[in-house]
């Protein structure tokens, strides 16, 4: 049957070092229960996870929701962020993950993308080719979202339209926004409008979503 | 941690929630509960206008008036739905007032390896889908939630006596879905929640064309079109018919009637949009098979209850079947074609009156239809059947003299009970029997070696084979052939006893 395979890319530059990356485990298990207490999650849902500093590593390969056991996501006390990097890796995990429809087998749901990030790119040369590479990807939705004043919105534009900018990282501000992913993960399972194609749920009122 | 006191818009009375900060939050609404929890605000996200607000303030006034005064309206109210009786105002925002659900629709122990939706509500997805069922699937449900095969019956019942009762009114659903009945499989009951969308067509316009799975093949397939084109389609009572069989054939079967292996696109949202829309194809359909299940294509938690040559929609027995067909053959792209709520609902009882225990005390459904072969056995587990199996079919007077049968049979087991409905055919079996017509009326056991009927209430049974009354308190023995009057009353029926499996 058809997954929906959801990729998690997240910053464990050295930025987020101390508050910043328990906040985002804490934030991270918070929604992976919360996913797990819907049923029609676990029918579909199949997740990835990505972590980029200096290093880009896939802590998770994609995996089912109900096999899926959170990693401790960890981070080096300084160093710089590639994420053009991690997107590379994206790239290449999205071409081989993905099941794609033939004339005899029904292929997966259109991926979505969540790329978390308090920094910029280090790798800015790399990142400014494979973004666009990315974007032109069969992704259902990419949101990007991007914590604190060191983050910048503009360079993400080139990734996605959808850049959601949190003030900051603390431990609210990220249950939040994660309670905000995984109602975006699940609307396509609730009653549908009337109306025209579905597009992303309001963000909270905290949370600042570029457009 | 706040209790906010609102005032309804329709009489000014007023009621109270607690404000957590994390209400329950819906596609559409916020729920909060009342601080005594026997009701719940729920407060609409965005705000009504002034049809929404009117359709609203109806159904909380003259159309809980027209359900209360209607035959069985307690019992509705009580048991079958959670319909709103009140809008409240409250900063702007509009909210309504709901009962709240009884506290056997809340998971006492959820799944089986840990605590997560504890205390959690039993959205019906839970008990249509097949993975929560498996036991090594990571996230099962425990045994103690799952029920019964029989007691997905009663929920079915539950189900198609609400939507036969929005339909007298000539109110649909709209979005008749898994996530708006909440179902107890061991308490054999469900309730109908989410009714503040309803459709009165021309009075009410849809709000929502329904929810994936459950959205009729003829809603989507005009989907692209504008809401104002006369060929749209959007929901009414004929689509609530398309969905109430998915519903009943997912609560049965554990599998979705509609989506098989056939690829109509290479695109994944054009495909889905097609196999469930305009290209729509029962899985099952008996000529055209380009739809079946792939298995090799199926989750690993999904293939037991998938598996449609082991588990065909004919173990739903011979008056489910004709109207499986009739709703996914004839009328999947023919919604006048579609049976409607009671025809459901009568199938359904007939077919309890066809059920056997299987013998294999593990068997995890324990029960299963009759094949109406000589030779019966569990599709389930595949156990055969032991011993002697009493066969009653009923016949009821055409004519002086002429008895005519009522294609209604009732397949004996121990300690299976006959009732006055099976007796008297103007007794009908619905939700307007009274409590003295629920008490049994005699009991069949196998006593000695033999199968014997012990009579506690008929007055006027007589076993016209050996020609015998017999009393309150007596009891027949079952022998092939026998004929038995049951009632010598108006509309009393005979029946004629076959013992199969010999």
């Amino acid at each position: 049957m058809r997954r929906l395979p959801v990729y998690f890319l997240l910053d464990t530059s050295g930025s987020m070092y101390g508050e910043p990356i328990h906040a985002l485990n804490n934030a991270l298990s918070g929604m992976i229960n919360t996913l797990r207490q819907d049923p029609q999650a676990l029918d579909s849902l199949w997740i990835s996870i990505i972590t980029f500093d200096r290093d880009v590593n896939e802590v998770c390969p994609l995996t089912e929701l109900a096999m899926f056991q959170l990693p401790e996501i960890t981070c080096p006390q300084s160093g710089p962020t590639h994420t053009g990097k991690a997107l590379e890796l994206l790239y290449t995990k999205v071409q081989s993950d993905i099941k794609k429809s033939t004339e005899n087998q029904k292929g997966d749901w259109k991926p979505l993308l969540f790329l978390f990030t308090d920094g910029k790119p280090s790798d800015i040369q790399l990142y400014n080719e494979i973004a666009p590479k990315v974007r032109n990807l069969n992704f259902g939705a990419i949101v990007a979202c991007a914590a604190g004043n060191l983050a910048d919105d503009s360079k993400l534009k080139v990734l996605t339209d959808d850049v959601v900018h949190l003030d900051n990282a603390d431990s609210a501000t990220l249950k939040q926004f994660f309670k905000w992913v995984s109602e975006t993960i699940e609307q396509g399972n609730k009653s549908q409008g009337t109306g025209e194609s579905v597009a992303l749920p309001p963000p909270p009122s905290e949370i600042t979503l570029v457009i | 941690m706040s209790t906010i006191t609102v005032k309804s818009i329709l009489n000014g009375a007023s009621y109270q929630y607690v404000d957590t900060g994390e209400p329950k939050s819906g596609t559409a609404k916020n729920v909060y509960f009342s601080p005594d929890k026997k009701y719940v605000v729920a407060i609409f996200k965005e705000k009504q206008d002034f049809n929404q607000l009117d359709r609203l303030k109806r159904i909380a006034s003259v159309q809980l008036e027209r359900i209360k005064k209607m035959d069985g309206g307690d019992f509705f109210l009580d048991e079958i739905f959670r319909w709103p009786t009140d809008v409240i105002e409250y900063n702007g925002k509009t909210g309504i007032i709901v009962p709240i659900y009884k506290s056997n629709y809340f998971f006492k122990k959820g799944y089986s390896s840990q605590d997560l939706i504890k205390g959690e509500e039993k959205n019906g997805k839970w008990f249509a889908g097949a993975k929560f069922r498996n036991k090594q699937f990571p996230l099962s449900l425990d045994n103690s939630e799952l029920g019964n095969w029989l007691n997905y019956f009663q929920i079915c019942v539950n189900i198609c006596r609400g939507v036969k009762k929005l339909h007298q009114m000539g109110l649909a659903h709209s979005d008749l879905s898994y996530n708006n009945v909440l179902v107890d499989p061991i308490n054999k009951s469900a309730v109908i929640i989410d009714l503040d969308g309803m459709v009165v067509p021309g009075v009410y316009p849809a709000e929502v064309i329904g929810t994936a799975d459950f959205i009729a093949p003829e809603v989507l397939a005009t989907k692209h079109l504008s809401i104002t084109d006369p060929n749209r389609k959007l929901p009414n009572i004929r689509t609530d018919l398309h969905a109430l069989p998915v519903l009943i054939y997912m609560f049965l079967l554990h599998r979705h009637p509609l989506k098989g292996g056939k690829v109509h696109d290479l695109d994944t949202e054009k495909d889905d949009l097609l196999s469930m829309g305009e290209k729509a194809l029962f899985i099952e359909h008996p000529r055209d098979k380009s739809n079946r299940p792939k298995m090799n294509q199926v989750s690993k938690w999904d293939q037991y209850w998938s598996d449609i040559d082991k588990l065909p929609y004919t173990i739903t027995g011979p008056y489910l079947k004709p109207l499986f067909d009739k709703a996914f053959i004839d009328g999947l792209h023919n919604p006048m074609a579609r049976p409607t709520a009671e025809e459901w609902e009568t199938a359904l009882l007939k077919t309890s009156d066809l059920v056997q225990t299987c013998g294999n005390s593990s068997c995890e459904q324990k029960w299963y239809v009759f094949d109406n072969t000589n030779t019966p056995k569990c599709p389930f587990c595949g156990t055969k059947h032991q011993g002697t199996l009493p066969v009653l079919d009923f016949y009821s007077q055409f004519k002086e003299g002429v008895w005519k049968p009522e294609n209604h049979r009732l397949m004996v087991y121990n300690n299976q009970y006959l009732f006055q409905w099976h007796v008297n055919k103007n007794i009908i079996r619905n939700e307007r029997l009274t409590a003295a017509q629920k008490v049994p009326v005699g009991y069949f056991t196998f006593h000695n070696n033999k199968w014997v009927f012990v009579n506690q209430k008929l007055t006027s049974l007589v076993d016209k084979t050996e020609n015998i009354d017999i009393p309150i308190g007596g009891m027949l023995e079952l022998a092939d052939g026998k004929q038995i009057l049951l009632s010598k009353e108006e509309g009393g029926r005979v029946m004629l006893i076959t013992l199969a499996n010999k």
